[in-house]
């Protein structure tokens, strides 16, 4: 009997599983894998060239809130918002910007119900304006 | 009194059972559909159908600016999105007049070759697993994940690696990314060499494969068909050796030919390819020259003159042609992309021809097909085909009159 595969097989039955038991085992990705990315508003000046040249329009640039303190580079106080749902994960936007404002990380588990966005990592990279009190 | 009447026609009325294989089905993969006319078990007619999975890329590359080209058309196919954006870049190139550094060059192989070992490594396991033989897919398929591992270490993502970009590539590599991706190609090789034993050796591979499929060389030429389908009717093509594009004209390699004809000779230069791949990858990462690879992608150029060009790649399917054509806008005018699937899949039906039906799944398989590849420059126009059916119904209806 030629079954080529027999001996495999049989070694096989009693290893261990190679495949990864995914949501109790993180899959190792490396270091500089291209996972979530966001920009850090002390360094994005707001210029709009990731948002024009993002092969996906996965880019939105909006206004940062009220009660932030704005770097003064940032003249017209709009930052990027990534829509991770759409993001393509090309890193177009990490190696155009001109000020290399993008923070790049390998974290590749963003599967969620809710909207999956980099509003808040962004806003995070920068202080909140102390409340004036009032009167 | 016996009276003899000249016959003035010929009634043919096929007795054949017409069979649908997909655009959902579990032999294929993607959606096509392949209509089976079967005189009982024997195949006497394939019309291959597509349409099922257009996306309108070539549309949407002109809509968008050169640079964003790059990464859409990377997702013509998946498997194969290195070759695609290579051929786009280079296409670009030729409009800008820009060379991309040596080992840049060099590092945009290593990129191709690598996923041309991951794309054999698949349709090989694909091939066993058509035949029943579950057990080497799944074997098959756990050492192709040691090829993704290493495009990840060079590129950055498993599958979709974004690697090309005009004047070099996206990344570069360190002496430590080098080391661990000699250790995971000697790892692989030495999995392809049993895996090549096993395609030799076993009865049930050898009884599905060897004799089915037969393409004889005439047939390849007279339907243009491309790549290792070529190859293995003993037709030398192959993009690499022909145009040397990029570092293959520094790079030592076989072109790998078989004069088999049939399943079994596909899958062998399938085989002979892995090897000479991974040989190649050896030597780009023992042989790679020193200087810049990856360009500032700031400072590249935004004003594209008018003009066109055409390139050219071996992609693992086969010839893959661009054609991109400036009209000095920061779009392009148009963006042609001929892929080896829409050749080797819509030309040969003719291959599936007196087998069985339980041969077609395999004998489809061994093309290597790329759906999401074909799905665009085929219109088929039903209204103006000359070949017309005639119903039972109709031809009763004739003798009627």
């Amino acid at each position: 009997m030629r079954v080529s595969l027999l001996k495999e097989v049989l070694k096989g039955i009693f290893s261990k599983p190679v495949t990864i038991e995914y949501p109790k085992v993180r899959t190792q990705v490396e270091v500089d894998a291209r996972g979530r990315h966001y920009a850090d508003l002390n360094k994005c000046i707001g210029c709009s060239l990731c948002a024009i040249e993002c092969p996906a329009n996965a880019i939105v640039m909006e206004k940062i809130p009220e009660g932030y303190e704005v770097p003064k580079t940032n003249a017209r106080r709009i930052y990027p918002v990534v829509d991770y749902f759409k993001c393509v994960y090309c890193y177009r936007c990490v190696t155009v910007c001109p000020t290399k404002a993008y923070i790049t990380t390998s974290e590749y588990r963003l599967a969620t119900s809710a909207k999956a966005e980099s509003r808040v990592l962004s806003l995070n990279t920068i202080a909140k304006a102390e409340v004036k009190p009032v009167g | 009194m016996f009276n003899m009447v000249e016959a003035t026609q010929v009634i043919k009325i096929p007795l054949t059972l017409e069979i649908p294989v997909g655009p959902q089905h579990p032999a294929l993969h993607e959606p096509l559909l392949l209509k089976l006319y079967a005189d009982g078990e024997e195949i006497v007619k394939v019309d291959v159908i597509t349409g099922y999975n257009h996306r309108g890329i070539e549309k949407l590359a002109e809509k968008n600016s050169f640079f964003r080209d790059i990464f859409i058309v990377g997702r013509v196919c998946g498997i194969c999105n290195t070759v695609h954006a290579n051929c786009y870049v280079r296409a670009v190139e030729q409009i800008l007049d820009v060379t991309p550094p040596q080992r840049a060059k060099y590092l945009r192989v290593l990129a191709m070759e690598l996923e041309r070992i991951h794309s054999h490594l698949l349709i090989l396991a694909v091939t066993a697993e058509i035949v029943g033989y579950d057990t080497l897919f799944m074997y098959m398929m756990k050492d192709r994940e040691y090829v993704m591992k290493a495009k990840e270490i060079l590129t950055g993502a498993r599958v979709m690696a974004d690697y090309m970009m005009v004047g070099g590539v996206r990344r570069d590599l360190d002496s430590v990314k080098v080391e661990r991706i000699l250790e995971i190609l000697n790892k692989v090789e030495e999995r392809v060499k049993h895996y090549l034993k096993v395609f030799q050796e076993d009865v049930t591979l050898n009884k599905r494969l060897v004799g089915v499929g037969v393409i004889k060389p005439s047939d390849v030429v007279s339907h243009s068909l491309v790549g290792p389908v070529a190859r293995a009717s003993g037709i030398k093509t192959d993009m690499r050796a022909q145009d040397r594009y990029d570092a293959y004209d520094e790079i030592p390699f076989n072109v790998v030919t078989d004069k088999g004809m049939d399943n079994y000779a596909r899958a062998m230069v399938r085989f002979g390819e892995l090897f000479e791949s991974i040989n190649m990858c050896r030597y780009i990462l023992t042989h790679l020259p020193q200087g810049e690879a990856v360009p500032d992608e700031r400072r590249l150029p935004r004003r594209f003159p008018a003009g066109e060009s055409y390139a050219t790649v071996e992609a693992p399917r086969g010839e893959l042609t661009y054609y991109v054509s400036s009209s000095g806008a920061d779009k392009p005018y148009r963006v042609k992309i001929r892929t080896p699937s829409l050749n080797n899949i819509v030309n040969s039906s003719f291959a599936y021809l007196n087998h069985y039906i339980a041969d077609v799944p395999i004998i489809f398989a061994s093309f290597d097909p790329c759906i999401s590849c074909m799905e665009r420059a085929t219109v088929i126009d039903l209204k103006s085909r000359s070949v017309r059916e005639v119903t039972l119904k109709d031809l009763s209806r004739w003798g009627l009159k």
